[in-house]
């Protein structure tokens, strides 16, 4: 019944919706190694900064992707101030929890004012490449979803040469697997942290533009980006980027493929089946490290 | 989760029976549930017109909601953002079964609760074998994914068109039905006022406090914290089934993108915590105060999300400069008020508190982490 | 008490004279009716739409003199798409506002919880934009729909034109792909049966999240399968997406209908131009020649600056309805008043900007909606023949 063309069609759209999963959780793995917080408001900034994109390309009829010259320092910034000053003040006991609930707080707010500002439409970008697409071996790929995983593949491969290559990857590495230790041979881990936490919000500059792109955006999207999003790191095991990058493009692939047998809303419960087997099965994840093992 | 502050300085209630032991303390606060109920029953009688009286019902579903997450939130510590998943179980489970058999609607509302207690079996199993985070993100992925599920499952529960549950009592005025689901839902709140107490004087309540205070302390006195967590979370779910039954048979109408909404588990996690989650009443005086406060935003700023904003920016605060709740505050004003009241222990116990906050935040502002060397196993 | 009940039954049943408002009593008072529209959130777009029309509608009564000699005012509260919200909304209205008439929501899903605060409280309901079928099957004789047509009679005229069609130019094959929404799988549903009866072949048959904002995979399954005619239960932002995730794939139609979305004046632009040969249904057109609708175009034009669409004259469509029913009974109030007007319009035609309306026991309208289709970049009526400007063109050019 289900044609091979079909098959392959979704395999290399599944790829292409990993990538940008991929992208996304890593930001989140990063919050998790660095504080052990949970970042509920990750995926409200990844929103912003998809309207901010929206904003620029409507507003100068420019590419949207140059909106990230600005949005990515912004964000940058936004992410060590959130660390250094808003979450670094919690009780260091109570963190966990606490955290939740102050980047709840922030998701609600970016929502809301969102919503106040461009009131609760759906947008989209338009762009003279919309409804381009490539052809490989008969299956069509949509050009805006190319650039988007682009986007994704090297931004990741960015962070991953910061992370292996540089002294501030090393520092940071250092932090995230012992603080005190990290301290003691002389890394500023606060300091070092709140940069970590900086860049794991320009992966959401940079993950949201590359979203507005191919989809709708609206105020209250984020609640159906942080579902998938918090499985995948749970299942790749948390604070292991390697393993979140494995998880978003495996549960990616089996999203798309699962909407040809059960349809698209039946499709998406597949990352919270995965969650919850997870959890039942392997709660340090299934690709994690050392540090997934801790909780 | 462990928390800063020592166990002394707990709400008033947890201390009597160390104190005085006897049944007149002990009946205490049993007197002021009784009076608390009897002044809340005065609403109809003053409330101007049936609007008033339905937003009168709207906050009390909000307290028995708050109060009885606080089984779970308050005494263990562990934030649950999804028990809206819960009270819409609760709702489409009594919707259904007043729609498909021939139970009586609150026989059904009794047994629809007794399935999602059944149903947080293995969902509290999942959250809780692992500490802290998880247990948030299995807690919000519950709600995502019931909301998904119950829009999908159009042949049952009606998908987007939503469930159009039958009025418990059909011949009842618009007013009058308000009337009567007021006093139903103030037995209720009653009835989850005094579980809470039970538990707070009970044997399992002091285990569910010491996982609180240190649960890898707890553990290795051999609290059986992995159960006790457990029960305690099924509990809240059974209690939190009630309310959204009997919200169910009030509102009558039940739609998944708002009974399974992550936003109503924040705001009662706002109610809880803005009262104070280690008092009895903190969940109540928290919902009387938001519930008020949003019922108040949508109607003069409806125009906007503003609403969202001003919650948003309520919790920051919340969470900020207030983590303890408004309660905790008044408390320690009264105590100033009353040297008599203030014994040795306690006025060292407040010491050590403010020590301890004073180093906390020395700690976290230099980077520090002081909880994640006792955290990790 | 027991006082306070009566005192509390006696304010909505005695039409505002007991509050502290002065309600239907006064000569000089103005009416006052209440209206609850989705003003932020899902529905915020066709909310402030339907918005724009009881605008226009109160300008257009009040500067001819007023309702029955007075002026109409209209209080309105922004229900933010949410169910609980737009209850305790009408609740207000009612009972603590006190206003004299109603008009409906937005929406499906708000106009039914809606209904049943306004059938308790004995008020008649005339309401301007659930067409879904489930909305006149719970019992509630106050509800009225003001438009031609219930949704799953929208596409009835191109039913009967594809029907009409030689056996062998016909479309064989049929993809549907629709909201999970009552209104959007109303419209859908109601083609695909009627085609499926008639021997046309149901390929796909597809139903996404109203939220879904990625619509590549359905778009594959569509491509793969290959129908002759693409049919999208839709509001607005999933048909744009829809329409450009089928054009990324290359696939070409013979001929493609979408529920609501290509009436909006931005879809031609949101799916650049590529819109040749869409076709839509809709209760509404600019051209109509009804006696109310050059009168309705002009106030509209005057208070917000453009011309009315389908939510606009929807909007008006309910004033006109009320106004009817409000001049030929001569009275505004709660209490005995609501019956009348209820009973007045189960019994009558009104005329209005979408035609006469007339309706049956459980308030369905007794119209049909026309058939919009793209000719080039210019939307025209195609069906039914009597009122078409130009003919359907079939199979549709390439997009």
């Amino acid at each position: 019944m289900v044609s091979g063309a079909l098959l392959f069609q979704s395999l290399i759209l599944g790829i292409l919706l990993g990538g940008l999963y991929a992208l996304l959780a890593a930001g989140l793995t990063l919050y998790f190694g660095i504080m052990r917080v949970v970042m509920l408001a990750h995926s409200a900034f990844i929103i912003l900064s998809a309207y901010l994109a929206w904003r620029f390309a409507t507003l100068t009829g420019l590419d949207p992707l140059l909106s990230l010259v600005v949005t990515v320092p912004l964000f940058f910034l936004i992410g060590f101030a959130i660390q250094r000053w808003l979450l670094s003040r919690l009780r260091p006991a109570t963190m966990t929890m606490m955290s939740v609930l102050l980047t709840i707080a922030i998701a609600l707010i970016i929502e809301g004012l969102l919503g106040m500002a461009f009131t609760g439409t759906q947008r989209r970008i338009n762009l003279p490449y919309g409804s381009s697409s490539v052809n490989l071996f008969g299956a069509a790929i949509p050009v805006v979803q190319i650039v988007s995983f682009a986007l994704a593949a090297l931004s990741l491969a960015a962070l991953y040469l910061l992370l292996k290559k540089t002294r501030f990857g090393r520092a940071l590495r250092a932090t995230i697997q012992h603080k005190e230790a990290a301290q003691l041979v002389g890394i500023d881990t606060a300091k070092v942290s709140g940069y970590g936490f900086g860049l794991g919000l320009a992966t959401a500059a940079v993950g949201g533009a590359a979203l507005s792109l191919q989809a709708t955006i609206y105020p209250s999207l984020h609640w159906h980006w942080i579902g998938p999003l918090m499985a995948i790191i749970v299942v790749g095991g948390l604070g292991s980027i390697p393993g979140a990058a494995l998880a978003a493009l495996l549960l990616g692939i089996m999203r798309v493929m699962l909407e040809i047998p059960m349809g698209p809303t039946w499709a998406q419960t597949i990352f919270y089946l995965a969650l919850f087997l997870t959890l039942m099965v392997r709660p340090q994840g299934f690709f994690g490290g050392r540090l997934a093992q801790r909780f | 989760m462990p928390s800063a502050s020592s166990p002394v300085t707990l709400a008033p209630t947890t201390r009597s029976p160390a104190a005085g032991g006897g049944s007149p303390s002990r009946l205490r606060p049993v007197v002021t549930i009784a009076v608390v109920i009897a002044v809340l029953a005065f609403w109809p009688s003053i409330a101007p017109n049936p609007y008033m009286l339905s937003a009168g019902v709207v906050v009390l579903n909000y307290a028995v909601f708050a109060t009885a997450w606080n089984i779970m939130g308050g005494f263990t510590g562990y934030i649950s953002l999804g028990h809206a998943a819960f009270f819409g179980l609760g709702a489409y489970g009594t919707a259904l079964l007043v729609i498909h058999t021939e139970i009586p609607p609150f026989l059904a509302l009794a047994l629809a609760a007794v399935a999602t207690a059944v149903i947080a079996i293995p969902v509290g199993f999942a959250a809780l074998r692992v500490r802290g985070a998880s247990f948030v993100i299995v807690t919000i992925a519950l709600v995502l994914v019931l909301q998904l599920v119950f829009q999908s499952a159009r042949s049952v529960t009606g998908g987007s068109n939503g469930l159009v549950v039958p009025r418990p009592f059909p011949d009842l005025l618009r007013p009058e039905h308000h009337r009567l689901f007021f006093f139903l839902f103030l037995g209720l709140l009653a009835l989850v006022l005094l579980a809470w107490l039970v538990i707070d004087y009970s044997r399992f309540g002091a285990g569910l406090k010491a996982v609180r205070e240190d649960e890898d302390k707890a553990e290795s006195l051999g609290v059986p914290t992995g159960r006790l967590k457990l029960v305690a979370f099924i509990l809240s779910a059974f209690f939190v089934a009630v309310a959204g039954g009997m919200y169910g048979l009030w509102f009558g109408d039940l739609d998944p993108i708002f009974q399974f909404d992550v936003v109503l588990g924040s705001n009662i996690v706002l109610m809880a915590l803005l009262g104070g989650v280690r008092y009895l009443f903190g969940p109540l005086v928290g919902a009387i105060v938001v519930g008020v406060a949003l019922e108040y935003f949508v109607l003069n700023y409806g125009e906007t999300q503003f609403h969202l904003v001003a919650t948003g920016l309520l919790l920051a605060v919340v969470v900020l400069f207030l983590p303890d709740g408004v309660l905790t505050g008044v408390h320690q004003l009264l105590q100033r008020f009353r040297p008599q009241a203030t014994s040795i222990r306690e006025l060292s116990a407040e010491d050590l508190r403010a020590q301890q906050d004073e180093r906390a935040t020395a700690d976290a502002t230099t980077g520090a982490d002081p909880a994640t060397g006792k955290e990790g196993s | 008490m027991t006082a306070v009940a009566a005192l509390a039954l006696g304010a909505c049943s005695s039409g505002g004279g007991g509050g502290t408002e002065t309600g239907g009593g006064g000569e000089d008072d103005p009416i006052r009716i209440g209206v609850s529209l989705p003003l932020t959130g899902d529905f915020a777009e066709p909310g402030k739409g339907v918005e724009r029309g009881y605008e226009a509608w109160a300008e257009q009564v009040n500067s001819n003199g007023g309702l029955l000699g007075r002026q109409v005012e209209l209080v309105i509260l922004d229900d933010a798409s949410d169910a609980g919200r737009v209850v305790s909304d009408y609740e207000a209205l009612i009972a603590q506002e006190e206003v004299d008439l109603l008009f409906g929501p937005f929406s499906t899903r708000l106009v039914v919880p809606a209904s049943r605060v306004a059938s308790e409280y004995g008020m008649l309901f005339v309401e301007p934009a659930a067409a879904a079928a489930e909305v006149f099957e719970n019992g509630f004789e106050n509800i009225f729909y003001a438009a031609p047509a219930i949704a799953p009679d929208h596409y009835n005229h191109l039913a009967e034109y594809i029907l009409a069609l030689p056996e062998d130019q016909r479309p064989q094959t049929m993809a549907v792909a629709a909201m999970d929404d009552p209104f959007a799988q109303g419209t859908a549903y109601g083609l695909r049966d009627k085609l499926a009866e008639g021997g046309v072949d149901v390929v796909v048959d597809e139903v996404y999240p109203p939220n879904a904002t990625d619509m590549s995979a359905i778009a594959a399954q569509i491509v793969d399968a290959d129908p002759d005619l693409v049919v999208g239960g839709t509001q607005y932002q999933d048909a744009v997406n829809l329409i450009l995730a089928l054009q990324q794939l290359n696939y070409q139609p013979r001929m493609a209908a979408f529920s609501t979305a290509p009436t909006n004046p931005e879809f031609l632009e949101a799916i650049g131009g590529a819109v040749d040969g869409i076709l839509s249904p809709t209760g509404y057109s600019l051209a109509a020649e009804w006696p109310s609708n050059a009168e309705f175009i002009e106030v509209h034009n005057e208070l917000h600056g453009i011309d009315p669409g389908e939510d606009e004259a929807n909007g008006y469509t309910t004033g006109q309805v009320v106004q009817a029913a409000v001049e030929a009974v001569g009275c505004a109030e709660q209490g005995e008043c609501q019956q009348e007007l209820i009973d007045w319009l189960h019994e009558n035609t009104v005329e209005t900007v979408v035609g006469p309306l007339a309706w049956d026991e459980a308030g369905r309208p007794n119209g049909a909606h026309m058939i919009l289709q793209y000719v080039g970049e210019e939307i025209q009526i195609v069906l039914p023949g009597d009122t078409a400007q130009a003919e359907l063109v079939y199979p549709k050019p390439e997009w």
